[in-house]
């Protein structure tokens, strides 16, 4: 029971920080809240390996640290070293409407995971709420900004969403297929990021 | 021999880091030959479903069609290579850019047939994202302002699309873990395909729709279209009638698994989504066609269409799914010819509007002619193959519905006169806005006089044989693949409406 509080908590950090993402408009605290968004979901699958004592859930939480956590904010942040952006100057709706935007988001999830969940799942609809709401809430942030970086974010964002739910309504994928993922999510940072820079050096983004 | 296919294309990417370009292009033709004569071999025993390397791959009547499908169009393309690696370089591109050239092909065509070859759906989902890695600095090859934003915009749309897929492929493993518990075998094609009717159909009709959003955004169905034609456009030639060809359809493999997956679990209503989505795709390109300004946008938009197409053919269900398995190694050969033959025009002129090449005819006859025919090909006119392909679908959609029957026959005559017009201007009309001595009088350097004798011959015979093959197609299919059709065509066959 304790256990599933704690989870709950890390789940709830996630939300506060997708929602702490719309929130600000400097790319830097936006990569930053990524990787504390990677290290809670690591922290909830590392709640499931425990709670299941699974060997699959034990190395998902290692890679999901080694590449979510480290490896793409470090790229990242030395993408944006290079490029010297440090805030998000074009946005369609402003930050105030952003918020209250996300949060009826989040409102709306709620509705469509009680229509969808009904028994049995792991840790109940709560978690699926709440991938759902950041799932949307990433689709947004791609939306609403024009910088390149913030498209960036977004992705990862709903990239993020779709592990959670993947973990949620199951003791998340197969081992192979998840380094797969995560691999390739990995190699198309890196190409968005060399993209960035190219973009960067031929117009002015 | 099964393994081959997947080890081929892997020994070439690991050879191509240390080649030199020019001794890579005679290595790249021995590949493609071998890959071709392995699917063949294969084609010609092949008699029921084989599963190899450990039950992660297997090949099956529908994978086999898009497997021949790749093998063919990557051989002639690799003949065509040949051509446009000496002709790039003859121009005055680095040795060192087409390095990474032949790199990235291998290494899209490797995870293209992972992608098709697999059994599991997540190793599917990790090739099919890796095609769009693969292609992404294929597409920026060129280096220029347009290029990159194009593939920025190639590798957001169709990234975010792919994880809705893997949104799908979750639900679709939540589904299956209640029959086989969380393991491989529950993201398995053929273990899934057996469990069929123990599986919850609300989470299955659910897989399909997000499965058709997601991979639909890589084949490009029409709200999810835009960063197609910008991708194809811009990419060397031979990567934009790869693209164009084959990745369309492997992407398109996806959603036929999610809706065979559906139609084992006795679900039928799916096949109005794709009958919509197919028939929205053929409007959306009907539409965009007619106001083209560059050639090889137009026949982006022409793929758009034609996978509409072929959705619309799988959704009709019956004769029109046999339509739809022709109409897709139809479409490749057909669209490759093009892309292929454009490729020349552009090799040579550097220009990619419409209105700025004319009187193709005198200055690259041969490739002008291909393209001209290429083009009714396309349309799907008679001595082509395409045409076959596309009787068959029509039939099924007349014999379904009728006036969905004449809407997609109006759209489709939007689309001949759209590309036809385009093409015979630059196949004759003489350049309109200037007179022929008005360059010299305004004092600028007369108009460089380039034609087909500035181009490799394998550029401009490749897109030959490919039209001489598409029309020796209509009369003559060989046997064999007829009959993998057929049994492909069974695969969907619950769903015969008439």
């Amino acid at each position: 029971m304790i256990m599933e509080k704690i989870a709950e908590l890390f789940i709830i950090l996630i939300l506060v920080s997708v929602v702490l993402n719309v929130s600000s408009p400097f790319i830097k605290f936006a990569i930053k809240l990524y990787s504390f968004q990677s290290l809670m979901l690591a922290f909830y699958i590392l709640m499931g390996a425990v709670h299941f004592n699974s060997i699959n859930l034990y190395g998902s939480f290692a890679i999901t640290v080694i590449f979510k956590v480290v490896l793409i904010p470090y790229f990242l942040f030395k993408t944006l070293k290079k490029v010297k952006m440090d805030k998000e100057i074009d946005m369609y709706i402003g930050i105030p409407e952003a918020v209250v935007f996300a949060g009826s988001l989040t409102l709306l999830s709620n509705l469509i995971a009680q229509k969808i969940i009904k028994t049995g799942i792991t840790f109940g609809s709560f978690v699926f709420t709440i991938s759902l709401a950041t799932f949307l809430i990433g689709a947004m942030l791609m939306i609403t900004r024009k910088t390149l970086f913030s498209q960036i974010i977004g992705f990862l964002t709903i990239d993020n969403a779709i592990f959670l739910a993947a973990n949620s309504i199951t003791h998340g994928m197969p081992l192979l297929v998840e380094l797969g993922v995560l691999f390739d999510l990995f190699v198309s940072i890196l190409i968005l990021s060399i993209l960035i820079l190219n973009l960067r050096r031929n117009v002015a983004v | 021999m099964y393994e081959l296919i997947l080890i081929l294309p892997a020994a070439a990417l690991i050879v191509s880091i240390f080649a030199d370009v020019l001794w890579m292009s005679y290595m790249q033709l021995a590949v493609s030959v071998l890959v071709f004569c392995a699917v063949a071999a294969i084609a010609l025993s092949f008699n029921s479903v084989t599963v190899f390397l450990g039950g992660f791959f297997f090949v099956d009547y529908i994978n086999l069609v898009i497997l021949i499908t790749v093998s063919t169009l990557e051989l002639f393309v690799a003949f065509y290579s040949f051509g446009y690696v000496r002709t790039e370089i003859a121009g005055g591109i680095s040795k060192r850019k087409f390095k990474f050239y032949y790199f990235w092909k291998n290494l899209f065509i490797f995870s293209m047939m992972v992608s098709i070859l697999s059994n599991n759906l997540g190793i599917y989902w990790t090739g099919l994202e890796a095609t769009t890695l693969a292609t992404a600095l294929l597409v920026s090859f060129n280096r220029t302002k347009e290029s990159f934003e194009a593939t920025w915009k190639y590798v957001i749309m169709c990234s975010v699309g792919i994880a809705i897929g893997l949104f799908a492929i979750v639900i679709l493993y939540f589904t299956t873990s209640q029959v086989y518990g969380e393991s491989l075998r529950s993201l398995s094609f053929i273990n899934i395909m057996q469990a069929g009717a123990k599986l919850d159909k609300n989470f299955l009709m659910l897989a399909f729709l997000l499965a058709l959003v997601g991979f639909g955004t890589k084949v490009g169905f029409a709200p999810m279209h835009n960063w197609l034609p910008d991708a194809h456009s811009q990419g060397p030639s031979p990567v934009s009638a790869l693209l164009s060809g084959v990745l369309l359809n492997t992407a398109l493999l996806g959603i036929l698994r999610f809706y065979q997956i559906n139609g084992a679990a006795g679900i039928y209503y799916p096949r109005y989504f794709l009958i919509g989505f197919g028939f929205f795709t053929i409007l959306v390109s009907a539409f965009s066609v007619i106001k083209q300004t560059d050639y090889k946008r137009l026949f982006a938009f022409s793929s758009m269409e034609n996978m509409g197409i072929i959705a619309l053919g799988f959704g009709i269900g019956g004769i029109a799914v046999i339509g739809s398995l022709l109409q897709i190694f139809f479409h490749a050969l057909n669209k490759g010819l093009l892309f292929l033959s454009s490729g020349n025009v552009l090799a040579a002129t550097h220009e990619r509007r419409i209105d700025k090449i004319r009187n193709l005819s005198k200055n690259f006859p041969v490739t002008a002619l291909v393209l001209l025919f290429g083009v009714m090909g396309i349309s799907g006119m008679p001595p082509f193959a395409m045409f076959l392909g596309e009787i068959y679908i029509m039939t099924g959609v007349f014999r379904s519905n009728i006036l969905l029957g004449f809407l997609v026959f109006i759209l489709l005559i939007f689309i001949f006169i759209g590309l036809f017009g385009k093409i015979l201007k630059m196949y004759m009309g003489n350049t309109d806005n200037e007179e022929p001595g008005d360059e010299l009088k305004n004092g600028k350097k007369a108009h460089k006089e380039v034609n087909e004798g500035a181009i490799h011959p394998f550029m401009v015979y490749v897109p030959l044989i490919l039209l001489l093959l598409s029309s020796l197609l209509l009369f003559y299919i060989p046997s064999p693949f007829l009959n993998i059709v057929k049994s492909a065509s069974a695969e969907f066959g619950g769903r015969i409406i008439f």
